[in-house]
């Protein structure tokens, strides 16, 4: 079986079938910028994009995912035509979002996977999107600056 | 050498560890007052505040113009390294991009004061000054030199100096190979020493600028190494079976299963301390290893809830009058209640709280013969090293500490318990070992917030003034809450704690008062939590505020500012502000309510707090949905970083206020994942608007938790003003709202 993952084939040994996305990711594909929060599907810390949605890597299993192209965090930049950063994490960086940063992959993939969707998400949608995101900083109100920021300047 | 100079000796070696970076020929002195755990106790973090002469460890200048800081905070989203970055770079009219600002392993920099308590900034901002001062005043010494010039023709430049003719020597060309290092020899006495950051703010250049922290670029594109992700070459993964109750005894285990499955390495019992761990080759096998190790526990199941709430009533200790410790007393109680023409009570609780960082703590940790380094992320590196090497017997010195950004701190990060794990099974297998806690181990296994349950009687006379303050509370020693035992008890009764009681003494008029506690000690572990005592005591203090106001039929920002002596000019200030950008006074739509609490923490900085909030009959909850902060926190490094923090705090403080508590059920801690204690989410956050007041003059102070004491009053207060029902009791639910008050 094999994934691939930020555009790399990448085989999927036969005894790791069975374990989650997420830490296939971390403990052997080496992509650590997925992160654990909470393994129960609650804090969003692990999302990245399936096939460019928002999915909970701790609660996805390798053999599920058959065809499925995925992105994380490390590979978002390449899903941008443009140059350099994607444009949510230029937003991040220009609306100064992360504190301790933890949370800060999972909110982008959220963030990013929701303006491919809809590109100009009002308020309430983006509250109610991001919302399975967890930010014990709170950093929360600057989050949705940052969406406001990518909407307005795309 | 200025005779005011007194420095204290240090060890430069420490300097020269650095990989590709050796700075030669500097005098070494030998640091020795570095404590070293001998008694039983766990060792304390209590290293103090800095020295001002402190500021010199921690810079060089480096041979390509550039300075490098090894910023001696460690990191958690506060942004201590940019805003001390900023002065750094003041003092030597240098850019963010001429600085490379460093978090500290424990061999790189003397031990400095744990990053708690918000004093990143307050406490560290001076010797970072006068280091960076000192740096700049050595490196003028050597264009002096250069230039065959004296050091007082030469002017401060950008990066570097201007000559008498206008030449600009920059740094670059002034630094040798090995780098420039100021040497104990070289110091300026205080009064030959300019400094640029003490200057008027109007004329600084980088203090007060929003610089952005040098690592959020890593953090948005997933590089940023935290602890969990660490990876060291033929690194094992540990697993640790953590006792699933307080004081819980190990009974059995199955070893020979869990040997058996491929990829086990080995397995560590002892039945001495409780502890049941296993190595594997990969970390794929360690959660069916730790079910087949089929661990078998004693606990005492009898403590729950109910008894710790018992134990921790205010009223019981009122009723036995047992209060150890009066911590304030002035006039005469019964003179105040005779003048009062209101007089209100209230008794006001408070939870266990977790503090529930998105990071679980992880380590790595590798033995050696010469040598333990440990890969980890905590707010004391130096209590880390030292509790490592107390596990395995080692001195401090051989282990070193190779620190990470930590994914939330809260207080809950000082020691790091999986890097004590990780030692252990490290010294047995022979391999560099890593041992990660997942969710459920932070909730069961970490320290907490302790409860608290106040009782107050006060009054307000005529002219609406505080007759009276009569203040009685219950809970548990913070600083000292991981002291085991009788040395535990003895502790209480010499001293209350300084944590608990933080922000116990109300900033208003009152002749007549009274502040007594109580401190009791319960099987719950209780240590640091974001602000220690100041919120829950706020809570009551501000509340009862609030309840004295509405009883005499006074505005509760009127009411505050007419108690308010002309000593807390800078409290009233913010009140002043804070009601100004809130429109207090704006009548609200129905449903809805505005509340106000005020707050000075640690004695230096003000916030005051507004919030609106909502009832949502229909899904039955209590939203908080704007809220506006004014603090005065003095000299503000970087606006953009305290307004972070300041919004940090009121979503923290909305989410203690209305969503978190942890219970005790069968001699364990019941919730253990989000789905029991959720902290506040997106959808419920409220709006926040900050404003700053920003006095010149004043030096920056704490900021970190500063706007967190007022937010839960501001809350019960806000809810009161829509609903008619007092909430006393955190959290504040829709059902506590109006099933158990009124
Ligand atoms: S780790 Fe997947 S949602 Fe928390
Ligand atoms: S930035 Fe710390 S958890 Fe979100």
């Amino acid at each position: 079986m094999q994934l691939l993952i930020n555009g790399n084939p990448i085989t999927v040994p036969e005894e790791l079938q069975d374990v989650t996305l997420l830490d296939f990711l971390r403990d052997f594909a080496g992509l650590t910028g997925t992160k654990y929060g909470c393994g129960i599907g609650l804090c969003g810390a692990c999302t990245v994009h399936l096939d460019g949605e928002a999915t909970r890597s701790c609660q996805t299993y390798v053999s599920d995912l058959d065809d499925a192209r995925v992105t994380t965090i490390e590979g978002l930049a390449q899903t941008f035509s443009g140059e350099g950063l994607h444009p949510v994490q230029q937003a991040w960086i220009a609306e100064g979002v992360p504190q301790c940063g933890y949370c800060q992959a999972g909110q982008i993939m959220t963030a990013s996977a929701l303006l491919r969707r809809v590109p100009d998400p009002t308020d309430e949608e983006i509250r109610e999107e991001m919302s399975g995101n967890l930010c014990r900083c709170g950093t929360y109100g600057r989050i949705s600056q940052a969406i406001a920021r990518v909407a307005q300047e795309a | 050498m200025g005779q005011q100079v007194e420095t204290r000796k240090i060890n430069r070696r420490l300097f020269l560890k650095r990989t590709g970076w050796v700075a030669a020929g500097l005098t070494v002195a030998a640091y020795t007052s570095y404590p070293v755990v001998h008694s039983t106790l766990p060792a304390l973090p209590t290293f103090d505040a800095p020295n001002t002469q402190d500021g010199v460890l921690w810079l060089q200048a480096m041979a390509d113009g550039r300075v490098r800081f090894f910023c001696p905070r460690m990191e958690m989203g506060q942004g201590a390294g940019v805003g001390l970055s900023q002065v750094v770079a003041e003092e030597l009219n240098i850019d963010q991009a001429d600085i490379e600002c460093i978090l500290p392993d424990t061999d790189q920099v003397p031990p400095f004061q744990m990053t708690v308590g918000s004093q990143s900034i307050a406490h560290f901002f001076d010797p970072v000054s006068w280091g960076a001062a000192q740096l700049r005043e050595a490196l003028r010494r050597l264009a002096a030199k250069k230039s065959d010039l004296p050091a007082d023709e030469i002017k401060d430049g950008r990066a570097g100096f201007v000559l008498p003719d206008g030449t600009l020597l920059g740094y670059g060309a002034l630094v040798p190979d090995t780098g420039v290092i100021v040497g104990d020899d070289q110091l300026l006495p205080d009064d030959a020493l300019p400094r640029l950051a003490l200057k008027s703010v109007k004329n600084h250049k980088a203090i007060g600028q929003d610089w952005r922290h040098h690592e959020l670029e890593a953090i948005v594109t997933g590089q940023m190494t935290y602890a969990r992700d660490v990876q060291v070459p033929d690194m094992a993964f540990g697993a640790v079976i953590y006792p699933p109750g307080f004081e819980a005894k190990l009974l059995s285990a199955d070893t020979n299963k869990a040997r058996a499955i491929p990829g086990i390495i080995g397995v560590e019992i002892n039945k001495g301390d409780d502890f049941v761990g296993l190595v594997a080759e990969h970390p794929f096998v360690l959660e069916t290893a730790i079910e087949a190790l089929n661990a078998e526990w004693q606990i005492d199941e009898t403590l729950d809830q109910g008894q710790i709430d018992a134990r921790l009533d205010v009223q019981k200790f009122r009723s036995d009058d047992d209060f150890a410790h009066t911590l304030l007393s002035s006039g005469d109680l019964g003179t105040g209640q005779r003048h009062a023409k209101h007089r209100v009570t209230g008794r006001y609780d408070t939870p266990f709280a977790a503090h529930a960082a998105i990071e679980p703590r992880s380590g790595v940790v590798w033995v050696k013969e010469d040598k333990i380094e440990v890969w980890c992320s905590t707010q004391d590196p130096y209590f880390v090293q030292n509790r490592v090497a107390k596990v395995l017997g080692r001195e401090a010195e051989d282990v070193v500490v190779h620190t990470h950004r930590i994914g939330g701190g809260f207080g809950g990060r000082v020691p790091c318990q999986a890097s004590e794990a990780a030692a252990r099974l490290s010294a047995t297998f022979n391999r560099p070992v890593r041992v990660q806690w997942d969710r459920e181990d932070e909730f069961s296994n970490n320290y907490f917030q302790p409860k608290f349950s106040h009782y107050i009687e006060a009054g307000v006379t005529s002219d609406g003034k505080i007759s009276h303050w009569d203040h009685d509370f219950v809970s548990s020693s913070i600083l000292t809450g991981t002291v085991p035992g009788l040395i535990g008890k003895a502790i209480d009764m010499a001293t209350p704690d300084d944590g608990t009681i933080r922000g116990i003494v109300p900033q208003y008029d009152m002749t007549n008062r009274r502040i007594r506690y109580a401190a009791v000690r319960t099987p719950v572990p209780i240590n640091a939590w974001r602000g220690l005592g100041s919120a829950p005591n706020a809570f009551a203090i501000e509340s009862m505020m609030d309840e004295l106001a509405l009883k005499a039929g006074i505005d509760p920002f009127q009411f505050r500012l007419q108690n308010l002596p002309p000593s807390s000019d800078r409290l009233a200030n913010v009140l002043r502000e804070v009601a100004e950008i809130s429109d207090w006074g704006r009548p609200t739509p129905p449903d809805t309510g505005r509340g106000l609490a005020c707050a000075v923490y640690k004695d230096e900085t003000a916030a005051a707090v507004v919030v609106d909030i909502q009832i949502d009959y229909t899904a039955r909850a209590v939203r908080v949905t704007r809220a506006w902060c004014a603090q005065d926190c003095g000299l503000v490094l970087n606006p953009h970083q305290v307004e972070s923090q300041i919004m940090g705090n009121i979503i923290w403080g909305s989410s203690m206020s209305l969503k978190e508590q942890i219970t005790i059920a069968a001699g364990r801690v019941d919730e253990d994942n989000f789905h029991m204690y959720e902290p506040l989410r997106h959808g419920s956050s409220p709006e926040v608007t900050v404003s700053l007041v920003v006095p010149s003059n004043m030096a920056p102070s704490a900021v970190g938790e500063a706007a967190l004491p007022p937010v839960p009053a501001a809350i019960a207060n806000a809810v009161f003003a829509a609903t008619g029902r007092r909430n006393r009791h955190l959290p504040m639910t829709y059902e506590s709202t109006f099933d158990e008050t009124g």
